[in-house]
């Protein structure tokens, strides 16, 4: 149970600067999300609060109380790597109790705590093996499970389900979910994969080259993203982005740079004439006779409960995602609204969403 | 000997597979492992065997069955208290000086295996210079130096320079398996509160049995056959490892061979049972598991 304040830290490696002056702050029980490309630095970020890594400039703070220079073990929390780590010549129960040993706890007391972690995850009838004898996904709980034995302050995870086949990630995902609401404690978790980042978090702050893109509730972002990168970033498949020219009026319309007209929805603080870039997402984007953007179909990739189409218009190809089952072949012209009120224009120079 | 025994058994495998090749290359196999044998056996049996015969018959009849067994050699030999005081010198350093490289290389490879700090790369070199230097170029300052320590005719005088001439090798072979340990398990250790001391007691030494064994054993063979250190550097005869031993059956005018072989059979056994006994914790793929396998 703890706040993690970030402020304005930096890290170089050298003259290479790989994070920009973040900051975060995290409230006490809150899932929080690193998301972000390979590369972003939010796995730097996240063993900065651990302690695994040296803080450049800024401070991190747990509770009010920097701790820049205190040592990983003095932070009370605790961490779950990507490949487990877990100490392959000792059971799980001295895998998950070995925090608890170095801490100096009776015997009583440690095998009091692991046992119960163990009953929290399902880990009972394991105990006693070794880590090359656990499956993937037993690995995984057990590395938690050495987690939760400590009851720390600050769960750290790092990218734990990446190395899970894809449904056992899903099932895994609902465990650490179900997990973090039962013991509500303070979590960070980094993750690539924005699904996660949606389903898990409270907050998601999604990083981009060593900066913050954004901070906020998932819907939050993904309803209103900053600008062209978090958009981009969230949602699957991701948004389309249409370069053109924004025409105001009673009915405003984006010119293309093939002078097609195609109605959009109105701007208010957007002039006329501006160059912009229409973002709008796959399932907003409707079949639409009328007076829709004309394209050619061609991809169809039927996934079951919904449909998905890949079509071409000039150089730009738009992704849509359609409900109903329609008769479509590839080749075919068809016409597509982007006039959804959900679509959302963005600067072209500066990137950032516009209104 | 665990090489050997790994690339046969894959061989017969296949072999039973195939019946049509199956003759040809059985044969093979047991020729190739026939001849290697014979070259590690037929010396053993020959000293073993040359033990119990006189020494006419020795020269005679060098590699057949005695004519007459003399148990008389060995019994000799075994019943002297001169015998087992010499294999309780030997023993003695032998322990020390594995003990001591183990301890020493191991910290010092866990140092740079893991620990970045200045000056670490030319320290490993320094150490690795030592490899190219045979003892017996440096035998006259080492008189010197033990003697200067007033560490001659005693055990530990010999005991110091085979630990600080086996640091090298067994520095350069701990290192390259220390560094092979996953650096998450670092990490984890790490949060969970362990120090670098800690983290090297519980976590990687348990890890290392293979190499532990390996570096121990190479020491303890080597300070067992150690001949040139110990006859430079001690003095009295109560001091003497095995193989100044061997000495004192040289005469003047003629030489007891088949004292000599009884002797020499009689301690290279406990160097055999020793690695019998260590092969057995010569395991691979103990890390198997630590990350995901």
């Amino acid at each position: 149970m703890a706040k993690v304040s970030i402020n304005n830290v930096r890290k170089f490696y050298g003259a290479l600067e790989v994070i920009h002056g973040v900051s975060v702050e995290i409230e006490n029980g809150e899932f929080v999300v690193l998301v972000g490309p390979s590369g972003c630095g939010k796995s730097t970020l996240l063993r900065m609060i651990a302690g695994l890594e040296a803080i450049s400039d800024g401070t991190i703070s747990v509770d009010g109380q920097v701790v820049n220079d205190v040592a990983p073990k003095e932070r009370d929390i605790a961490m779950v790597f990507q490949n487990y780590a877990l100490y392959p010549h000792m059971t799980v129960r001295e895998n998950m109790g070995f925090s608890l040993k170095l801490r100096g706890s009776s015997k009583s007391e440690i095998n009091a705590a692991v046992d119960k972690a163990a009953a929290i995850l399902g880990l009972g009838p394991l105990l006693e093996r070794v880590p090359r004898d656990l499956s993937g996904g037993q690995r995984q709980r057990v590395a938690m499970g050495r987690a939760i034995v400590r009851d720390p302050k600050v769960f750290l995870f790092d990218e734990p389900l990446s190395n899970l086949d894809a449904k056992l990630r899903v099932q895994m995902r609902t465990e650490v979910k179900d997990l973090h609401q039962r013991l509500s404690s303070t979590t960070v978790y980094v993750t690539h994969d924005q699904i996660e980042a949606m389903t898990m978090a409270d907050k998601i702050v999604v990083m981009h080259d060593g900066i913050v893109e954004q901070v906020g509730a998932p819907l939050e972002l993904y309803d209103r993203p900053k600008n062209m990168f978090v958009a981009g970033f969230l949602g699957s498949p991701a948004m389309n982005f249409i370069h053109g020219t924004y025409r105001a009026g009673d009915r405003p319309m984006l010119e293309l740079a093939d002078g097609q007209l195609v109605p959009i929805r109105p701007q208010a603080s957007v002039a006329d004439g501006t160059t912009v870039v229409l973002g709008i997402r796959p399932e907003d984007v409707v079949i639409d006779p009328q007076d829709g953007l004309s394209v050619r179909v061609s991809v169809i990739e039927p996934t079951g409960a919904e449909t998905y189409m890949v079509a071409r218009h000039g150089d730009a190809e738009i992704v849509c995602v359609l409900r109903e089952r329609v008769v479509l072949n590839p080749g075919d012209t068809i016409r597509l609204s982007l006039a959804s009120t959900s679509a959302h224009l963005f600067d072209v120079t500066t990137q950032l969403r516009l209104t | 000997m665990t090489d050997v025994t790994s690339t046969i058994r894959p061989a017969v495998g296949q072999a039973s597979r195939k019946p049509g090749v199956t003759f040809v290359r059985l044969l093979y196999v047991y020729a190739v492992l026939f001849i290697v044998a014979s070259i590690v056996l037929i010396p053993l049996v020959t000293t073993a065997l040359g033990g119990f015969k006189t020494l006419g018959d020795l020269r005679t009849n060098p590699f057949g069955l005695p004519d007459m067994w003399q148990w008389q050699n060995y019994g000799d030999i075994l019943f002297s208290e001169r015998y087992w005081r010499m294999l309780w010198n030997s023993l003695f350093i032998s322990v020390f000086t594995v003990v001591l490289t183990l301890a020493v290389a191991g910290m010092a490879a866990f140092t740079l295996a893991h620990i970045r700090f200045f000056g670490s790369g030319y320290l490993l070199n320094y150490f690795l210079l030592g490899l190219m230097f045979p003892v017996a170029t440096a035998i006259l300052p080492l008189f010197i130096r033990i003697r200067d320590l007033g560490l001659l005719d005693n055990p530990w005088g010999v005991i110091l320079p085979q630990v600080a001439f086996g640091l090298g090798m067994s520095i350069l072979l701990m290192r390259n398996f220390f560094r092979n340990v996953p650096q998450e398990l670092f990490d984890a250790a790490f949060v969970d509160g362990c120090s670098y001391i800690r983290f090297f007691w519980s976590v990687t030494l348990p890890l290392s049995r293979p190499i532990i064994a390996t570096v121990g054993i190479v020491a303890f063979v080597q300070s067992w056959n150690n001949y040139i250190i110990p006859l430079i550097l001690l003095t009295s005869e109560s001091n003497y490892p095995w193989p100044l031993g061997i000495m004192s059956y040289r005469g003047e005018y003629g030489t007891d061979w088949q004292l000599i072989l009884a002797f020499i059979t009689l301690t290279i056994l406990p160097t055999i049972i020793v690695f019998f006994a260590a092969q057995k914790h010569i395991i691979a793929g103990l890390t198997a598991g630590a990350v995901k396998g």
